[in-house]
């Protein structure tokens, strides 16, 4: 369960403040999926750093299972997301002087989990890379990159899936096939899913729709379909 | 903790080649300090085994007058309750030596060691046939060394003349026990019985003879009986040495030497720590995404940053580990190189244990030490950045790194201090590498300015490599740093060395008199005068009275010693000195104080003029009266003049002390005089052999051969500074090639889009040549200033000698930095040329 009371964003602009998000209410129930629309810079992926404990919010507190993340140190944070959050990126961002194997292993060697291995190659073919563990990210195509790079985020089978445009730079066809993985993961895990995205029909698959506009919200959370 | 050793060695594995360089420098200061450490630790571990042979005795006692009764009397004493169990005489003089048989020209000063039956208490002498007995020298026998044998083409069973006397040559000295280590000698050992010494004639008046009493001490009291000895002879100028004393001495100057040296390394290691200071800066910023990932994982900063430090300390433990087979390799050759130095006892080259825990201990705390505040920038890297590029927030002051880095440097201080062995030294080289660095960033930043209007010039490829030079983490301070430093001690030090040996040259030039007579008697002055006359077809040469005289009191307003004992206590005054008398002030001699006496007056009281330097240490004026000890007898003399001496000019040979003629009326006393050779070699071998047959206790010290072992002294010392020189300058180089495959990423980028904007790998080619170039004529600029402002300072205030800029050695110097900067920078950019556009911008 994720509940957001009162989270807005502002930055310095130069000498000027900036509010890229408004003050913003809502709950997610464990489970669910929601997608997270609207127009570039509208604030979408700002409110999923947030949700992520990537940034802090200016005002508000973000309850995860009831732990306030927003009181947390920066430390703390970054086991919280080891234990609690995977992330997918745009741009994939994998380490590039790890293999695709020893990229997804990283978040578990960082827990310490002794199956590491066995996991990490489970993994890997889970997403269809069996045999290209060994290759680097500079080898690998876009869709093969952010394939390692939801392993990597299922990894320590985190209870939260958070995805920043996971197709946003692959061509439709790979997209996809990306699009199919995650859901299926979401669907066959029971994890939470959260997707930023400006692809309307992406958003359609869903169970819940957020859209933003200029940093605030369009409507409340509306159940998609109704 | 597997995360982090893991990820540590996958780090290594994707970046070693780019931090390789950083580490051979590492390896390069390691080296030297390990193989600097083992070599003396060789020595020293020798020389305990040996040191009571390397004295022949457990207490040597000296003095270069015969001994008085009072010491004789001593020793017989002790020898009598038992405290010593043997005592042995033997002398040490120097000497001419010549062959007997007319056929062979040629004479050679000696160092003739006249021994009693139980000599050596203690090692061995070897001797080429074999082991040596004293039966071998009784009745006129005589050991030589092997060079003596080649120098006057003598063989085994040869006679050769030793003052009054023939001596047959009876075996060839290998190695001899009792030779004192590094004592400077004029020439080679000859060994001969005590007993027959006295025939030679060469113990009479005049003699530079010193008396020895070798002693045998078995028991534990030898430190009691050589302090009480010591004690009871200290004004009676007779010396008492105990092996372990000198032992104790030696091992002390070795630990000195050791320390001082190693120094070296560390200025090497530290170059190399600057480095890896700088590098891992660029490294940080490099890797700043991969971290913003690993703490997206879930990672914390002190996990990421235990990462990074684990893999420096890996690399760091590597290039130290390789410094360690650097240094053994080195010790392998060692034997060839200095054979010469410890022929009088077998040295086993070996690493050691302590130099190598040391070596290691310091190349991987300076490795970690610089690399720990730039890889503190991992705690400030946000993950949010994955989201987007914003510009961070202007840094707060950072408490934590400022507090790192002063703990960084203090304990960069401590290191120094500790391979110093002295907190002192260790204080002044930090200081002084901090001075250096900051003079030479200073002269760097200045000529970096000066050539900034290039970028204005009509050329592109000069206008784009003085950009880049400008650019930020370019690497470009670090690099003028070292080669700038290296560059500084192979340019000082060849500017020294061709000032001293110019200097040398001026000296022993056409009308400098090149050969000393010294002992002459004073009966043998005129015959003596006219054979040299006649030999070399000039005016008979002049003859200067010497005596010798020790100073053993002082009278004056500002200074009041009453006894030999108070003189001894004020440094350098306790020595002997050798003194003269004369009417006239000589041309090299200048009176700055006082009163030159009368010409013709050598009646009134005694005076003495002394040399300015009495005034300035001593603080003796005008009007202060002086007491000598003139082989036993107690002159006193006013203080009638001060002196300034040109030393370089030693026609009229240089003397602290010149009296008023009339003083040593009638006191024993030889003569000197300085004469010019032939300039032919053979001449010059007659001329000597002759004046040996026929004066045989005047000795002939010719100042070429002196001259040419001082410029081969010199041209050693030179030799192995530039040996560093050429270290500092090699991590310099390391340093360059390193930064260029550093940045070279965004070379190969800029390269690629210049090319798909028209231009030519040539046009390429020529801004990296002209970058590295400047960079290098910068570089060489610095360290030649550097070096310009160090061999004057030297010359003027250390050697006081003429300085002479030396510029074909500046010039040569800059365009030899140039060359080698440019060449490295360009082969070490290859890849810029190399790659093809298209694909590099694909890959971006």
């Amino acid at each position: 369960m994720i509940e957001l009371r009162g989270v807005s964003k502002t930055v310095m602009s130069g000498a000027q403040p900036l509010t890229i998000l408004h003050p913003l209410d809502f709950t997610i129930a464990s489970g669910q999926c929601i997608a997270i629309v609207g127009p570039s810079g509208s604030g979408k992926s700002t409110l999923l750093g947030l949700l992520a404990g990537l940034d802090a919010p200016s005002t508000g507190t973000i309850l995860v299972d009831g732990v306030d993340i927003t009181k947390l140190a920066e430390d703390d944070l970054a086991r919280l997301r080891g234990e609690k959050i995977g992330f997918v990126f745009q741009f994939f961002h994998l380490v590039p002087s790890l293999t695709a194997l020893e990229n997804i292993l990283v978040p578990m060697e960082i827990a310490g989990r002794r199956d590491a291995g066995a996991r990490g190659k489970q993994l890997l073919s889970e997403v269809g890379l069996a045999d290209r563990g060994h290759h680097y990210p500079s080898q690998l195509s876009g869709g093969e990159q952010q394939r390692v790079a939801i392993a990597r985020a299922l990894a320590n089978d985190p209870p939260i899936l958070l995805a920043d445009e996971p197709t946003g730079n692959l061509d439709s066809a790979t997209g996809r096939v990306i699009l199919d993985l995650l859901l299926g993961v979401h669907r066959t895990r029971r994890s939470t899913l959260i997707l930023v995205t400006h692809d309307r029909e992406l958003a359609d698959m869903a169970d819940y729709r957020l859209t933003l506009r200029d940093g605030r919200a369009v409507e409340p959370v509306v159940e998609v379909g109704q | 903790m597997t995360f982090v050793i893991r990820m540590a060695l996958r780090e290594i594995r994707a970046s070693w080649k780019r931090l390789l360089f950083f580490f051979v420098c590492i390896a390069i200061g390691v080296g030297s300090i390990v193989a600097l450490r083992s070599v003396i630790q060789s020595v020293r571990v020798a020389l305990a085994r040996e040191s009571r042979s390397l004295m022949a005795a457990d207490l040597l006692v000296t003095s270069n007058r015969p001994f008085s009764q009072a010491v004789t009397d001593r020793i017989t004493s002790e020898q009598r309750a038992g405290r010593i169990t043997e005592r042995s005489n033997a002398i040490e003089t120097s000497t001419m030596v010549r062959p007997v048989d007319p056929a062979k020209p040629g004479a050679r000063m000696v160092e003739l060691r006249a021994v009693e039956a139980a000599f050596p208490f203690y090692g061995t002498m070897t001797l080429q046939e074999g082991t040596y007995a004293h039966s071998m020298v009784e009745g006129h026998g005589a050991l030589v060394r092997p060079e003596l044998l080649a120098q006057l083409n003598l063989s085994i069973g040869d006679s050769i003349q030793i003052g009054n006397q023939p001596f047959q040559i009876r075996g060839v000295i290998s190695s001899e026990p009792g030779r004192r280590l590094g004592a400077f000698s004029l020439g080679s050992r000859i060994i001969i019985d005590y007993a027959d010494l006295p025939s030679t004639g060469l113990l009479g008046f005049g003699s530079r003879g010193t008396m020895q009493i070798l002693l045998k001490v078995p028991g534990p009291e030898l430190d009691q009986v050589s302090d009480e000895l010591r004690d009871s002879f200290a004004n009676e100028f007779v010396g008492v040495r105990s092996y372990r004393r000198s032992e104790d001495q030696i091992g002390e100057n070795l630990t000195r030497a050791e320390n001082y040296l190693s120094l070296v390394g560390l200025v090497v290691l530290i170059l190399g720590g600057i480095g890896v200071s700088s590098v891992t800066r660029v490294f940080v910023q490099q890797k700043i995404r991969s971290i913003a990932i690993l703490k997206c994982v879930g990672a914390t900063s002190s996990r990421v940053l235990a990462v990074y430090m684990g893999q420096i300390l890996l690399l760091g433990l590597a290039g130290s580990v390789l410094g360690v087979v650097l240094a053994g390799t080195v010790l392998a050759a060692v034997p060839s190189f200095v054979g010469d130095l410890t022929a009088m006892f077998q040295v086993d080259y070996g690493l050691t244990v302590p130099a190598v825990v040391q070596g290691l201990g310091v190349g991987v705390l300076v490795s970690v030490l610089f690399s720990v505040v730039p890889l503190l920038e991992v705690r400030l890297v946000k993950p949010s950045l994955l989201l987007r590029q914003d510009i961070p927030p202007a840094p707060k002051f950072d408490w934590l790194k400022w507090t790192v880095t002063l703990g960084v440097a203090a304990a960069l201080v401590g290191i120094a201090s500790w391979q110093a062995g002295s907190v002192r030294v260790g204080l002044m080289l930090s200081g002084g590498f901090v001075a250096t660095a900051f003079v030479l960033q200073l002269a760097g930043a200045a000529l970096v300015r000066a050539v900034q209007p290039l970028r204005y010039s009509s050329s592109f490829a000069l206008r784009q490599a003085v950009l880049h030079i400008a650019r930020p983490g370019n690497q470009t301070r670090v690099i003028l740093l070292a080669v700038g430093l290296g560059t500084f001690f192979i340019l000082g030090v060849r500017s020294l060395q061709a000032n001293l040996l110019r200097d040398f040259a001026v000296q022993a030039g056409e009308n400098a008199p090149d050969m000393f007579l010294i002992d002459i008697q004073t009966d043998q002055r005129e015959a003596l005068a006219a054979f040299v006359a006649a030999q070399t077809q000039k005016a008979a040469p002049r003859l200067i009275p010497v005596l010798r005289a020790r100073v053993v009191g002082v009278e004056g307003r500002q200074v009041e010693l009453e006894s030999y004992e108070q003189v001894r206590g004020r440094g350098g005054m306790g020595r002997e000195f050798t003194v003269t008398y004369r009417p006239q002030l000589e041309a090299n001699e200048s009176i700055i104080a006082g009163k030159w006496w009368d010409a013709d007056s050598t009646s009134g009281e005694a005076e003495v003029s002394i040399e300015d330097g009495f005034l300035d240490r001593m603080q003796i004026q005008v009007g202060d009266r002086m007491r000598f000890d003139v082989l036993g007898r107690v002159v006193t003399a006013r203080v009638a003049s001060i002196r300034r001496v040109d030393w370089q000019d030693f026609r009229a040979g240089g003397f602290m002390f010149v009296f008023k003629p009339g003083t040593f009326d009638g006191a024993p006393q030889t003569f000197i005089s300085t004469l010019q050779g032939p300039a032919d070699a053979a001449a010059r071998a007659r001329l000597q052999a002759g004046l040996v047959s026929r004066f045989p206790n005047v000795s002939v010290i010719d100042l070429r051969e002196v001259l040419q072992t001082i410029q081969g002294v010199v041209r050693n010392v030179s030799t192995a500074v530039t040996v560093v020189g050429a270290l500092v300058l090699l991590s310099g180089v390391l340093i360059l090639v390193g930064a260029v495959s550093m940045t070279k990423f965004r070379r190969v980028y800029e390269a690629a889009i210049l090319k798909t904007l028209g231009a030519t790998g040539r046009l390429i080619a020529t801004m990296l040549v002209l970058e590295y170039g400047v960079l290098g004529a910068i570089a060489g600029t610095v360290g030649a200033l550097g070096a310009i402002a160090l061999s004057w300072g030297v010359a003027r205030y250390a050697l006081e000698l003429p300085w002479d800029p030396a510029p074909e050695i500046t010039i040569v110097g800059i365009l030899a930095t140039t060359i080698l900067v440019a060449a490295v920078g360009v082969l070490a950019s290859l890849d810029v040329l190399r790659n093809k556009p298209l694909s590099t911008l694909r890959a971006e």
